[in-house]
């Protein structure tokens, strides 16, 4: 059975000022095997991140469904966690407490928040830093926050929204590769979402395109894992980034 | 030499008001400016030294701090509620908002009269004016805390299936406590002045009492005396409440976002 | 802002609730028809909260029957207004040197900020021992209260300059005068407009507290007397003719202040 399957989604929006609505999504349909990382590709306002909010159970489907390890999904649940573009941080909270955050959610009790927590922000390499606030961290580290807090409740499928998108270039890429050691760590099915043809391919088994609210393609990625640096220089991946790139041009 | 620049500012503070002072007593010893208008500093030192030794002037502090005091209390603790209601529930927020708005508007001494039939004469009266200053501004700040909370942390909660209750007391009130605290700031400035004002229409005892007191016997150095007393007070409460803001803004500024 | 579609049963229920004048109007049209009621109906003494029949009565009988409303409101117009402009020419200059010397900051902000902590209407007695009962002393309360906000506003508009503008201006070699005029000043229009409109708002509270309290003419003296004679549709009609004017005078200062500065972003 795949881990999440999307069969015929759409997802309108409406307004309550005046009721006018808009179509951001139509016709989706997907499946994600489990374990697997799946980008989602393509230009501002294509629908991806309606897509993840509708898998993660924050909006509701117009028509269509939603499916996770056979289940509908109806509300956010504890088997799936995001990480946001614009990190989403309680700022008076410290990284611990932050990190804390969605197990105190979902009333983990029987264990012990604070050394459940450590764990993971020790896994994000931010060990030391448990004490600061989020005005004291850098783009990077705070994200790595979200990361860790997503984690930490032990969700099945990762869900992140362009959580780079804030981040400068340099940063970006490092924090690929982190995300990639830490995924590999963990097992987890993972649904990244980003406007980046490299990030895109780099650092998916499957690719989806989209645009303006439909899938255009979705490309499956063969290629060897671990990523380097040297991939990004074979073929395969020039070829890959081609295709998608004249892809999203139409 | 750099320790000296850092004092500069509490330095030229301190040599103003000396500097004040000095034009002050000496215009009065001179006669340029009648004595009778503006007393001098002497005078004024004197009387508060007689009104400390009669006991005067604590008791008259003690009544309109008191006054002042259960005045904001109700304030901070009817505005926080009614302004998280109407800053967390659209509906309560445009259904009361013209009132709240009339409220700030109309000048409420002029319910004077009235209020002094229902409630009577003095203490009551007064702490009815004082809450109805301060009142709106934490009302309307703490509302606005609650309505701008960033939304982003809202869905950020949601996601990992906070609940309604939750999202209120765990995302949106920790993050309007800024904003509440600038409203109690700002309140307290309205509530001193509203006690003051109060008590100038038509109380016994309190500060603002003595100041329409005397200045009715024209005594203008007794006058001027309890004048300076509730300005002293009015800069120390506005420091204090700029301190405790300040303390709880320490997790808001930072590098940029 | 988009949120979640509901069904088509429940969405002029949505609609209406989010519908602030509809909602506004509604609760302020039942607190009407309460006031109204409830006297009439002996729940309420009518003597302490009036009705707003009664009330415009008053209105009538005030401006068109006797006619003393004029009068009055021509008073308490011209105490304001020059108190006002007086606040307006001592505060601007003021607050632009204070702001552009640092050396009369440090001198002249403690003796400001001690001002602007005290209550303000503690200061009507000792303008009144100054100046007298009449509109003098009441012009002063509303200078005081007025031009403090002025100048703090002036002096933060100036503080606030984007650097980066006057360094990209010294580049093209302007000189001081030039960025004073040229940069400065503009920059700090928007906070002096705040300051202004701010201004606005205190001065009308002086100006009516302070008729209130000793004075022979003005609305506020009506006010006080109607008080002491316990004539309530009086008073709310002197009451909310001041609240609706300062409303009116201060939206017109905030919409004056939005077209001068359709430049100012965020």
């Amino acid at each position: 059975m795949a881990h999440v399957s999307v069969d015929s989604l759409k997802v309108i929006y409406k307004r309550p000022q005046d009721g006018s609505s808009f179509v951001a999504l139509e016709g989706i349909s997907l499946t994600v095997e489990k374990g697997k990382f799946v980008t989602i590709v393509g230009p501002s306002g294509c629908g991806k991140s309606s897509l993840l909010l509708a898998i993660d159970g924050l909006i509701p489907p117009a028509e269509g469904h939603i499916l996770v390890n056979g289940k509908e999904v109806t509300a956010p649940g504890p088997d799936r966690a995001m990480v946001f573009q614009e990190f989403g941080l309680l700022p008076w909270r410290t990284v611990l407490g932050n990190v804390r955050f969605g197990l105190e959610m979902h009333r983990r009790k029987e264990i012990d928040l604070d050394d459940h927590a450590m764990k993971f922000i020790r896994l994000v390499g931010l060990d030391g830093f448990e004490n600061y606030h989020p005005n004291q961290l850098s783009g990077g580290m705070r994200q790595r926050v979200g990361i860790a807090r997503a984690l930490a409740v032990d969700p099945e499928i990762l869900l992140m929204d362009e959580p780079f998108g804030a981040l400068d270039a340099q940063t970006r890429e490092n924090m690929g590769d982190e995300l990639l050691r830490i995924w590999n760590q963990e097992k987890k099915t993972a649904l990244f979402v980003t406007h980046s043809i490299d990030e895109a391919v780099f650092l998916a088994d499957m690719v989806v395109v989209m645009g303006r609210g439909k899938i255009r393609e979705i490309l499956n990625v063969d290629l060897q894992r671990p990523r380097t640096l040297e991939t990004k220089d074979t073929s395969n991946y020039i070829e890959y980034r081609r295709r998608i790139r004249s892809n999203l041009r139409d | 030499m750099r320790k000296l620049a850092r004092y500069a500012p509490v330095l030229f503070g301190v040599l103003s008001f000396v500097f004040i002072f000095i034009v002050w007593e000496m215009t009065s010893r001179l006669q340029l400016i009648n004595p009778f208008f503006i007393s001098s500093p002497t005078e004024i030192f004197k009387v508060l030294h007689e009104q400390i030794i009669s006991g005067e002037l604590f008791e008259n502090i003690g009544v309109s701090f008191t006054e002042f005091a259960i005045g904001y209390g109700l304030a901070i603790i009817i505005g926080v509620f009614l302004g998280l209601l109407m800053g967390w529930y659209k509906v309560v927020d445009y259904a009361l908002d013209p009132f709240v708005w009339t409220l700030y508007s109309a000048p409420i001494i002029a319910f004077y009269p009235i209020l002094v039939l229902i409630l009577g004469l003095g203490k009551p009266t007064v702490i009815a004016i004082t809450f109805k200053l301060a009142v709106v501004l934490v009302l309307v700040n703490t509302a606005s805390g609650i309505k701008n909370v960033d939304p982003l942390l809202l869905r950020v909660a949601r996601s990992f299936g906070a609940q309604n209750f939750e999202l209120f007391f765990k995302v949106a009130l920790p993050a309007s406590v800024p904003m509440m605290i600038a409203g109690f700031r700002l309140g307290v400035g309205r509530a001193l002045m509203g006690v003051v004002a109060a008590e100038l229409f038509g109380s016994t005892r309190g500060l603002g009492a003595a100041i329409s007191y005397y200045g009715g016997l024209l005594e203008t150095s007794k006058m001027l005396a309890s004048l300076i007393v509730v300005s002293a007070l009015g800069v120390l409460m506005t420091q204090a409440l700029s301190a405790v803001e300040a303390h709880f803004d320490s997790w808001r500024t930072g590098p940029e976002t | 802002m988009l949120t979640r579609i509901k069904t088509t049963s429940k969405d002029w229920l949505l609609r209406a609730k989010n519908n602030r004048l509809f909602i506004s109007t509604l609760s302020v049209s039942i607190f009407v028809i309460l006031w109204e009621v409830l006297p009439r109906a002996g729940l309420v003494d009518v003597s302490y909260i009036s009705q707003p029949t009664r009330v415009l009565a008053a209105a009538f009988e005030e401006m068109f029957v006797e006619g003393v409303f004029w009068g009055h409101l021509y008073v308490s117009f011209i105490e304001l207004a020059v108190g006002f402009i007086l606040s307006l020419l001592v505060g601007i200059p003021l607050g632009l040197m204070i702001g552009l010397f640092r050396k009369a900051r440090y001198f002249l902000d403690p003796p400001l900020m001690a001002l602007w902590s005290t209550p303000r209407l503690a200061l009507i007695p000792i303008f009144i021992i100054w100046l007298g009962v009449g509109v003098e002393s009441k012009i002063a309360v509303v200078f005081v209260g007025s031009f403090i906000p002025i100048i703090v506003n002036t002096v933060a508009g100036i503080r606030d300059a984007d650097i980066s503008v006057i360094q990209a201006a010294r580049s093209f070699c302007a000189k001081k005068r030039d960025i004073v005029i040229r940069i400065l000043l503009p920059t700090s229009l928007p906070s002096m407009m705040t300051g202004i409109r701010l201004g606005l708002g205190r001065a009308m509270m002086g100006m009516v507290v302070g008729e209130m309290y000793v004075s022979t003419k003005g609305l506020g003296y009506q006010i006080m007397q109607y008080g002491e004679a316990y004539r309530m549709d009086q008073v709310i009609f002197y009451v909310a003719f001041v609240s609706l004017s300062g409303f009116a005078i201060t939206n017109s200062a905030r919409n004056l202040e939005n077209r001068l500065l359709k430049w100012k972003e965020g």
